[in-house]
């Protein structure tokens, strides 16, 4: 029972919301949200004190390191989301809240689980209860058509990639003849075609999953037209569990032999941060230019995923958490300044060193983080996987990331430029911001500042838990 | 007992980190009240500059190497530690970084819209280029490189003039697209420059701690581990391209006349003076110090390039109409010079590389601070327009033209010290044409700056200016320290071939016998 704590403790909390929207009377149901909120924030603690225990279901569920880690990532990205959407009325808390917030906690459910996965059926059953809840989530505004055709994009593409995802696992069924990951990592042998066919289909399921570059399609779309907490949220923790279900599948037990995932991975990663980067050139609503820089941190993880070794998959690890906190941090800040403003383009941040100096400092940090600059997370987050593959000597696609970095560099420091360098509107005084919004704000520059000055604790236990891997 | 405890200060840390603590407390105490925003700045980079006048005179010349070393691990598992160390090139380099900023915090008294955050923005800078200068720690090194590139963006960006900079290239289209000015224009590509050429030094950096196995990021662990020589010939281009960057190596040097001619005085002042040198010294210290056989394979290269920077940036600063241009393109033509001598891998060369990287700075600086004081009080760059200012401002012509002639290499400045120095180590090296493109860049410096000269200072004066004025003030203070230092340096060169001397001899015995 130990292994499930935190699976049941979700539950228990999932049903506990439904019931209380069952309940639920009037048109202001913002108690659900701090019900969901504070029931995250309980796990959370809960989670701070969980260990790793034996597998579990005979070997299709594993409380590990890596899955722990994973899950503490998890819920603190969510509590974060739920925190900075309580205070949106239109959207989390209004008569509808009881239905959205259930959606991301099965969403959650999903991911913990998957975190846990070590048989197939489980990682792909797990798979689509993360995703599913997500394609309804991306069209939770049903009145607006953008946030309609979104989420039908969303779906559509969605369902052929896991589609596809199943045909690859069927492949890979077919060779090992067992669906134990270990199983399958003992079957997989260099040359031998069916695994590595099956092992490609499944890789592109989980490229779309992570929004690596051919399959990126529904990223800006969605980010663009759902509500901005939940996109803050949609944009980390699904791609977090996405990592840690390709660490599963393609290190587990594969030893030396995950080496053959190296010039895919390589290439999959060079051409994401390339891409990424580059369209996020022209953007001129910042969540799109969020989007896209999306993109290319996925590509950089995926760097250190091309390394394909313990301490490469520890610094995708690092990567992840430095990327939660800059990115839902740089999010919410857009949400803040939509709030008072009603516009989401990068010209809304006019000015607003002199309107909000503190507003402006901390999206200055979460965007000095996301674009790699000493003294905020972000920096040793691209630092670390970079060394790894320097390690696993792949100095081209160091250098072509650190190139690519200034790119990035570029559109960020063109939104530091809307704030520090042009004036304010006539009259604009001060934005006014929710105490839920500025607490999450406040969590995630604190993480982002503590990570950039003192990176040792969370590197020892990213490279703690990914060294089994191996 | 005294002596003993005299010992105990860190020297190099006061000196990097004062800068930073005035930065700080002009943030959190002097808001709204820009005469202490102005005596805090004046006060913590005086602390710097009497401490590294004073580690100068305290470097002891016969034990040589590094000297008032101070080390505190940071990261022990990474092998990251914080760690100091000053040779002779060092020492020099602090002397200069000391007397720019103090002469620039005396040169932009002046400044008015957001003083508070200037003055912060600029100390934080300070402290990069002391850290760069003095780290022994190459992680370490790179976070200060990092630091003194950063603030620029909002320094030009905030503060900058809107002068007649045109966006160009690819810039120009990624700018169409956003509309921006053009003093934004030239923050962006400053900072962009500066921020791909460190990424090749971070690679560099990476490569050499991957290959070293020595687990550790000292400059003095890499200097005892041997690299294969292929590995050190890319480890040196891809340092070579990144420091060389900001020491302005042609094709890449176009950031640097836009960006200065953009800046605010004080910061043309230290970017020109000093953050150019920073590239410069990254390319000796950090290329030619740990991969000698690389230095050596790529020398050739290295030169050619200076040769094409020296001619090339004294005729783009001939062609000029607007005066920061001139002096930003003349910078152009001098780093060219600093990074010929380097490459001569000869000791009278590398001396007179150091020696100009010190010679220059002092002197481009005093331009700089020219240009802003003429500037403030006529409101043109125009050449055309100025004329006959030696009537109505004596001072600042004097010393408009000592730096002149500094630049073009008259005896008794220290110009003239670093060009005969480099002409020496280029007649000796193994490329004895790259002399005759040394001389031709000092003949065209000749022609720009005469003509400058004579145009503003020395013509009939024109009527619309006739109601000028001389420095005053705190103004006096960065002309006279200026003009003193270089032809301090000029009458007694030895002040600085002999610190220098103790660790260019070593440096060149690795190149040449590894």
């Amino acid at each position: 029972m130990m292994a499930f704590t935190l699976e049941l403790g979700l539950a228990v909390l999932l049903l506990l919301v439904f019931g209380a929207s069952l309940g639920a009377r009037g048109r202001d149901r913002r108690w659900i949200a701090w019900l969901a909120t504070v029931g995250i924030l309980v796990l959370g603690i809960v989670s701070a004190f969980l260990k790793p225990t034996p597998p579990a279901l005979f070997g299709m569920f594993v409380q590990d390191g890596l899955a722990i880690f994973a899950k503490r990532l998890f819920l603190a990205a969510t509590f974060i989301g739920l925190l900075g959407g309580i205070s949106s009325d239109a959207v989390a808390c209004g008569r509808r809240a009881g239905e959205y917030h259930l959606l991301i906690l099965s969403s959650l459910l999903g991911m913990l689980v998957l975190a846990s996965a070590r048989d197939l059926i489980l990682l792909f059953v797990a798979f689509e209860l993360m995703s599913i809840p997500l394609y309804v989530l991306a069209g939770f505004l049903k009145r607006q058509d953008e946030a309609v055709e979104a989420a039908l994009k969303f779906f559509l593409v969605g369902s052929v990639s896991s589609a596809v995802m199943a045909y690859g696992l069927s492949f890979v069924y077919g060779a090992a003849r067992t669906t134990d990951l270990g199983g399958v990592a003992q079957a997989f042998v260099p040359g031998q075609p069916l695994v590595l066919l099956g092992l490609l289909a499944v890789f592109a399921g989980f490229a779309f999953k992570i929004a690596a570059f051919p399959f990126h399609m529904w990223v800006p779309d969605i980010y663009e037209a759902a509500s901005t907490p939940f996109v803050a949220w949609l944009s980390v923790a699904p791609k977090a569990a996405g990592f840690v279900a390709l660490f599963r599948v393609y290190f587990e037990g594969m030893g030396d032999r995950a080496a053959t995932w190296v010039p895919i991975a390589a290439g999959l990663a060079a051409i994401t941060i390339v891409a990424g980067n580059l369209m996020a050139l022209p953007q001129q609503n910042t969540k799109r230019l969020l989007a896209y820089s999306g993109i290319a941190h996925i590509g950089y993880m995926l760097v250190g995923f091309a390394a394909a070794s313990a301490s490469g998959t520890a610094m995708v690890l690092f990567y992840l958490v430095a990327y939660v906190f800059g990115n839902m941090g740089a999010f919410l800040v857009v949400e803040a300044v939509a709030r008072s403003e009603g516009s989401e383009a990068t010209a809304a941040l006019r000015g607003l060193a002199q309107r909000s100096p503190l507003l402006a400092l901390a999206m200055l940090l979460f965007l000095l983080s996301l674009g790699g600059i000493p003294f905020v997370a972000g920096f040793w987050a691209k630092l670390y996987v970079f060394w790894a593959a320097a390690a696993a000597g792949l100095y081209w696609l160091v250098l072509l990331g650190a190139l690519l970095t200034v790119v990035a560099l570029f559109y960020y420091l063109l939104v530091a430029k809307r704030m520090y360098i042009e004036p304010p509107a006539a009259g604009a005084g001060p934005l006014r911001l929710p105490g839920t919004l500025a607490l999450a704000l406040i969590l995630c520059a604190l993480a982002v500042v503590g990570l950039g000055l003192y990176p040792k604790p969370v590197v020892m236990a990213a490279l703690r838990v990914a060294a089994p891997l191996f | 007992m005294i002596r003993q405890l005299l010992s105990l200060i860190p020297e190099l840390s006061i000196i990097t980190w004062s800068p930073f603590v005035g930065a700080l407390l002009i943030m959190f105490t002097a808001r709204h009240r820009p005469r202490a925003v102005r005596w805090i700045a004046a006060v913590t980079t005086g602390l710097s500059a009497v401490l590294s006048i004073r580690v100068y005179a305290a470097y002891d010349y016969d034990t040589a190497g590094f000297q008032f070393y101070e080390k505190l691990p940071l990261v022990p598992p990474l092998g990251i530690s914080y760690e100091l160390g000053a040779d002779g090139i060092s020492l020099l380099m602090l002397l200069l970084t000391s007397i720019i900023i103090v002469a620039g915090v005396f040169a932009s008294w002046t400044v008015k819209v957001r003083s508070q955050e200037f003055y912060a923005l600029l100390l934080a800078l300070v402290t990069g280029v002391y850290g760069v200068f003095v780290s022994l720690d190459l992680f370490v090194l790179f976070l200060f490189y990092e630091l003194a590139v950063l603030p620029m963006y909002l320094l030009i960006g905030i503060w900058g003039s809107t002068g007649e900079v045109r966006p160009r290239g690819v810039f120009a289209w990624a700018f169409r697209e956003t509309g921006v000015g053009t003093k934004e224009y030239a923050a962006m590509k400053l900072t962009l420059y500066l921020l791909f050429g460190s990424a090749f030094i971070l690679v560099g950096i990476l490569a050499l701690y991957v290959n070293a196995g020595a687990s550790s990021f000292s400059f003095l662990d890499f200097e005892a581990s041997a690299f294969p020589r292929a590995l050190q010939r890319w480890v040196f281009l891809a340092f070579y391209v990144g420091f060389g960057i900001l020491a302005g190596i042609w094709p890449l040097h176009t950031w640097s006349p836009d960006g200065h001619a953009s800046a605010p005085t004080a910061v043309s002042m230290l970017h020109a003076g000093v953050l150019m040198k920073l590239g410069a010294y990254g390319v000796v210290r950090v290329g030619m110090g740990l991969l000698p056989e690389g230095a050596a394979d790529l020398a050739w290269l290295v030169g050619t390039v200076a040769c094409v920077n020296i001619v090339y940036g004294a005729l783009s600063s001939m062609a000029q109409t607007d005066l920061k241009y001139v002096i930003a393109y003349s910078s152009v033509s001098h780093m060219g010079l600093v990074m010929l001598g380097a490459a001569t891998l000869t000791e009278p060369g590398l001396n007179g590389s150091v020696f100009q990287m010190f010679a220059h700075g002092v002197m481009t600086g005093l331009f700089f601070a020219l240009v802003g004081l003429v500037y403030e009080k006529t409101h043109s760059r125009e050449i055309g327009k100025m004329s006959g200012f030696g009537k109505t401002m004596p001072g600042i012509a004097t010393a408009f033209t000592v730096g002149g002639l500094s630049s073009l290499g008259l005896p008794a400045t220290a110009g003239f010290v670093a060009e005969l120095l480099t002409f020496l180590g280029a007649w000796r090296s193994a490329h004895r044409w790259w002399l005759f493109a040394a001389v031709a860049g000092t003949f065209l410096t000749a022609v720009y700056v005469l003509r400058v000269a004579k145009q503003i200072f020395w013509g009939p004066p024109a009527r619309e200016f006739h109601h000028l004025e001389d420095a005053r003030g705190p103004e006096w203070v960065a002309l006279v320290v200026l003009v003193f230092v270089l032809v301090l340096f000029g009458m007694v060169p030895g002040l600085a071939i002999a610190p220098v001397g103790t660790a260019t001899v070593p440096l060149l015995a690795r190149i040449v016998s590894p």
